[in-house]
């Protein structure tokens, strides 16, 4: 054996033996440098100097976005920027004039635009002006060798066919900014970098990983000046380089209609508010419209800050959507959930009769109908008609609130419907246990009352309210709504396709609950006493409900001030929810329109628009045949007012709370 | 006490310190030149956290530094275990980055054990041999057992998929067992299974990507638009920077961006492009310096095990500067190889932060603690 410093010494020979290859090793490095750096170093810095070969990324062509009809909604558009390398300026003042006339700028533009940009290195080029026209393109492509350091940037704009309509369900693309850029690495593992252009809101968030496709790189050859070469001349060293090219993203198809889009869109003008259709069969979403909008458009190549501005500042936030992305009281249209809520558990049926004297006294608090003196003698289809509040506060009065909850619960109230779209609001029915947790206090029956009627803690979203109607017109059948159809790759082909998603069937403990509520519903549009019967445009059958939402709770004196003459901001929301036709229901639609005061008159015509369009294109023989009944309500209407003249139609719109 | 630190400080061994820091200070510029002008990436902020590992690696190799060696020996086995477990993790549960899974995140630690396994296998090797038959040559027999323990890992290292780091664990095996002397008839046999071994893998083992980095190594000009373009742009870059280079900020195929991963893999290029041959003459006597310093301890070491060590450490840092200088030069196909000290990297920084750690430990260990 030896010891542990002989054992040292005899691997000495083999340490300096490394010591020898280790050495050996740096003089072949070396060896090879000096092949590279002198032997070969005037041929390879000669290609450094002149033959600039530059790879350069080639953006992917975002995927296309169409209407479920194949009508073109979202697009790319070429575009061209004019662009100055100062690097590669040759007689400044010559050239900056000379572009200045192309241009058509003003005299000092560009020397601004170069002051502005002074800081940075001089071999990045700058933006001179900003999408210019082909004219201007040809004029700088043809004097391209008299103006060095000038060239033209091409790229490719997102062009929103519609502008505004829509904005908030298609979304918008921008830059990817520098908080954005660790995140999304992490998440979808791809090695995005500053200046990648990624959807930031709606279908383009939503389905960037399908729209984006994949950059291709092509490589350039520049001369010394940075400008391209229009051939390129491959020496031996790049024999055979090749381009890669981009990958189209998928084009998607929506379930949208680009018509009923318009017209929700164009009934919405003036107003604040939003709308969604839901085909009821399938969940499909028809329509989503919020208004004010934007242009997303603005924001495909750099949004300008006076229009960010504009957008900020305004007080009625265009930005924010209204449909998903923001929960309301339902008001009154609520009242159809605490109807089927009261009926299914026994509380009331078809003939049960509250008498309304326009108010419900529970302990010291007095509850008002929204028609002061009263809607007398009052059954269930009534109630709905006439969106009595105290008849179903008295039913409520008779129940808990954990009962009307469930019910809630069930039609898909107080939780996200789920649509694949960002940032969904999910809307609140309060139960007991919720309000302990949330404030530490008891639930109060007078809260019940107030619930039951849609105010209070109740909030919901158009499209849960969508939603349910179309439940409650389908005979229960939950659908998650759903906004993309297909997914096509670019060449074509099929790669993905969305069926309808069944989330829930409610079984009705009694088989006449629907039948009355849906009756009741009818007789709000058709029925001449209905809250929205001025309302019910032609041919499309609704059956539907007004609601007002109040924005601040009103004081005793101040409940039957008129909506109109109450300073803007503490006007009530109007909503308005409905399915058509009535016999055959294809299609609900909830609307919300804020401070907009009357159910009826404000949200009303916005459904009734969407709907229209929706019968005369997707039913014309359902509608012909309903133009057929209508006139049959109308003569009904004519002859029972020869008989009994007093339902004229009322010089104020009924207040509905 | 004043006499005792001074006493201290005259017997601590700074020349491995020092060596770090010579290296790393040409490094950093170089890092600098070669990313201030990414300003749009942000690279161009690049050289300041590349100061911030580089301070972080130096408390790791001064804490390390006063650890005795003997307790590198307790810990080389449990501490390679852990290593091959924390490996075994990132490939069932890994976080993928860039198309591999070599991250594993423990809520805000990001971790990358194959860079701890270069050292966890050098402690477990010179552990290993210290003890088996330390006085005769190896038989082939003899590498059975330390094989398995090179290639578990580096196998696993491989299939995340991280072919360089891989390589390099084999090529820290075949350094300790050449310093723990073979039979002629071992070295044989190694290499027809060296051999036998790269064909089976060329063909079944690796991806291909992998298998296109050797194609384009063989001829470069043949696939010039992919892979091969690295490696022309790369050759260019070396090139062109002739006897005395372009000067510092000069690189023009740095700026242009014809090389990628410019602050990482291709530090080199952009080096020998600024500095020429005689910058880079000038680097690797730096280098030459710390890896002859190296092997210096570790003849004149009192314990084995220690000399082993020594010898692992100076593997690991001789390893990496060869491969990837020869692959930036077009010797070797081009694999993700940091080069010590100068390229940008948290984790491989720390590495030869610990690396210096322990070499400075053992050396004090000789005249520090008797």
């Amino acid at each position: 054996m030896f010891g542990e410093e002989e054992l040292v010494k005899i691997h000495k020979d083999r340490a300096t033996l490394i010591s020898y290859i280790i050495t050996a090793c740096f003089g072949l490095i070396l060896a090879r440098l000096w092949y590279l750096q002198v032997y070969k170093g005037e041929t390879l810095h000669n290609y450094s100097i002149q033959n600039r070969l530059r790879k350069e990324v080639v953006w992917a062509p975002r995927g296309q976005v169409f209407s479920r009809d194949d009508q073109l909604i979202v697009d790319n558009v070429p575009r061209f920027d004019a662009i100055l390398t100062p690097q590669f300026l040759q007689e400044k003042d010559d050239t900056i004039e000379r572009l200045t006339k192309i241009l058509e700028l003003e005299p000092d533009a560009i020397a601004k635009i170069l002051k502005k940009n002074s800081n940075q290195a001089t071999y990045r080029p700058i933006v001179i002006k900003k999408n210019i026209s082909f004219a201007e393109v040809s004029k700088i492509e043809t004097q391209n060798f008299d103006l060095p350091g000038v060239s033209v940037d091409t790229f490719i704009s997102r062009e929103y066919r519609d502008k505004e309509v829509g904005a908030h369900l298609l979304g918008y693309i921008s830059e990817i900014s520098q908080t954005q850029l660790p995140k999304l690495r992490d998440r979808d593992n791809i090695d995005y970098r500053l200046g990648d252009f990624i959807g930031q809101f709606g279908i383009e968030e939503q389905l960037d990983k399908y729209l984006r496709g994949t950059n291709g790189h092509e490589f350039v050859e520049v001369d010394a000046r940075g400008r391209r070469k229009r051939y390129i001349n491959n020496d031996n060293l790049f024999k055979g380089i090749e381009d890669e090219k981009p990958v189209s993203g998928m084009n998607v198809k929506l379930t949208i209609d680009r018509d009923m889009q318009l017209a929700g869109f164009n009934a919405l003008e003036g107003k604040i508010g939003g709308i969604v259709a839901l085909d009821i069969d399938s969940g499909e979403v028809l329509t989503m419209v919020s208004r004010p909008s934007f242009d997303p458009s603005q924001f495909s190549r750099g949004i300008t800050s006076d229009y960010w501005r504009s957008l900020i500042n305004n007080k009625e936030n265009p930005l924010r959507d209204r449909n998903i992305q923001e929960h309301f009281s339902p008001g009154s249209t609520f009242k159809a959930i605490t109807g089927i809520a009261a009926f299914e558990e026994g509380i009331i049926d078809e003939n049960t009769e509250v008498f309304c004297n326009g108010s419900y006294r529970l302990g010291r608090k007095v509850y008002h109908c929204w028609k002061k003196e009263g809607h007398g003698s009052t059954t269930l289809v009534k109630a709905i008609r006439e969106s009595c509040n105290v008849y179903f506060q008295k039913a409520a009065n008779r129940m808990d609130i954990d009962d009307i909850a469930k019910y809630a619960k069930a039609f898909g109230f107080g939780t996200r419907t789920g649509i694949s779209l960002p940032r969904e609001a999910s809307g609140l029915i309060p139960t007991k246990e919720w309000k302990k947790k949330r404030f530490g206090v008891e639930w109060q029956a007078g809260e019940t009352l107030s619930c039951a009627i849609g105010q209070s803690y109740v909030l919901t979203s158009t499209i849960q309210l969508a939603q349910a109607y179309g439940a409650i017109a389908n005979g229960g059948k939950i659908y998650r709504p759903y906004v993309v159809k297909d997914i096509y790759a670019p060449n074509g082909d099929l790669a993905k396709t969305f069926t309808p998603e069944l989330l829930g069937q409610i079984k009705f403990k009694n088989n006449k609950t629907l039948k009355f509520i849906r009756e009741g519903l009818y007789q709000v549009v058709n029925n001449p006493r209905g809250t929205n019967f001025y309302r019910r445009g032609q041919g499309i059958q609704m059956a539907g409900k007004t609601g007002t939402a109040q924005v601040r709770s009103s004081s005793a004196d101040k409940v039957y001030q008129k909506c109109e003459n109450m300073d803007f901001d503490s006007r009530h929301h109007a909503l308005f929810v409905a399915f058509a036709p009535y016999d055959n229901p294809k299609i609900a639609a909830a609307a919300i329109v804020e401070h907009g005061c009357h159910g009826g008159s404000a949200a009303g015509p916005v459904v009734e628009a969407v709907i229209s369009t929706y019968m005369k294109k997707y039913q014309p023989q359902m509608y012909l045949d309903n133009l057929e009944k209508d006139k049959l309500v109308r003569e009904n209407w004519v002859q029972s007012l020869r008989a009994n003249p007093a339902p004229k139609k009322p010089s104020e719109e009924p207040e509905d709370e | 006490m004043k006499q005792t630190i001074l006493q201290f400080l005259k017997r601590y061994d700074f020349s491995f310190l020092g060596s770090m820091l010579s290296i790393f200070i040409v490094g950093v510029l170089n890092l600098y030149s070669s990313t201030h002008a990414d300003t749009a990436t942000g690279l161009d902020k690049l050289y300041q956290s590349q100061i911030m590992w580089f301070l972080l690696a130096n408390i790791v190799a001064v804490t390390v530094s006063f650890i005795n060696p003997k307790t590198f020996e307790r810990f080389a086995y449990p501490g390679y275990v852990v290593t091959l477990f924390l490996i075994f993790l990132v490939l069932i549960m890994g976080k993928v980055g860039m198309g591999a899974q070599r991250w594993l995140v423990l809520g805000p630690i990001r971790m990358q054990p194959s860079e701890f396994m270069k050292m966890g296998l050098v402690l477990c090797l010179a552990r290993y041999f210290s003890r088996v038959s330390p006085e005769r040559p190896l038989g082939f027999k003899d590498l059975i057992v330390p094989g398995l323990i090179t290639m578990i890992p580096a196998i696993m290292v491989v299939i995340q998929p991280d072919l360089g780091t891989g390589m390099l664990l084999v090529f820290i095996f075949i350094f300790i067992i050449f310093y723990k002397r073979l039979t002629w008839r071992t070295i044989a046999t190694l290499g027809v299974i060296g051999l036998v071994s790269g064909v089976l893998m060329y063909n079944f083992g690796l991806r291909d990507y992998q298998r296109k980095r050797i194609h384009t190594f063989i001829d470069p000009y043949e696939d010039a638009k992919g892979s091969g373009y690295n490696a022309i742009q790369s050759e260019i870059a070396i090139g062109s920077g002739r006897l005395f280079g372009k000067g510092f900020k000069n690189s023009s195929q740095a700026s242009l961006n014809y090389l990628p991963e410019n602050h990482t893999d291709f530090v080199f290029a952009i080096f020998n492009e600024e500095h020429g041959f005689f910058g880079s003459l000038f680097l690797i006597i730096l280098y030459l310096v710390l890896f002859m310093r190296l092997i210096w301890l570790a003849t004149s070491v009192q314990r084995f095990f220690d000399s082993l060590m020594v010898i692992g450490v100076a593997a690991i840092f001789f390893c990496h500067a060869f491969i990837n200088m020869s692959m930036v030069s077009g010797l070797l196909p081009i694999v993700g190889i940091p080069l010590p000290l100068m390229s940008y990297g948290g984790s491989s920084m720390l590495t030869f932060g610990v690396g210096i750690g322990i070499a400075t430990s053992i050396s004090n260990s000789r005249n520090l603690f008797n």
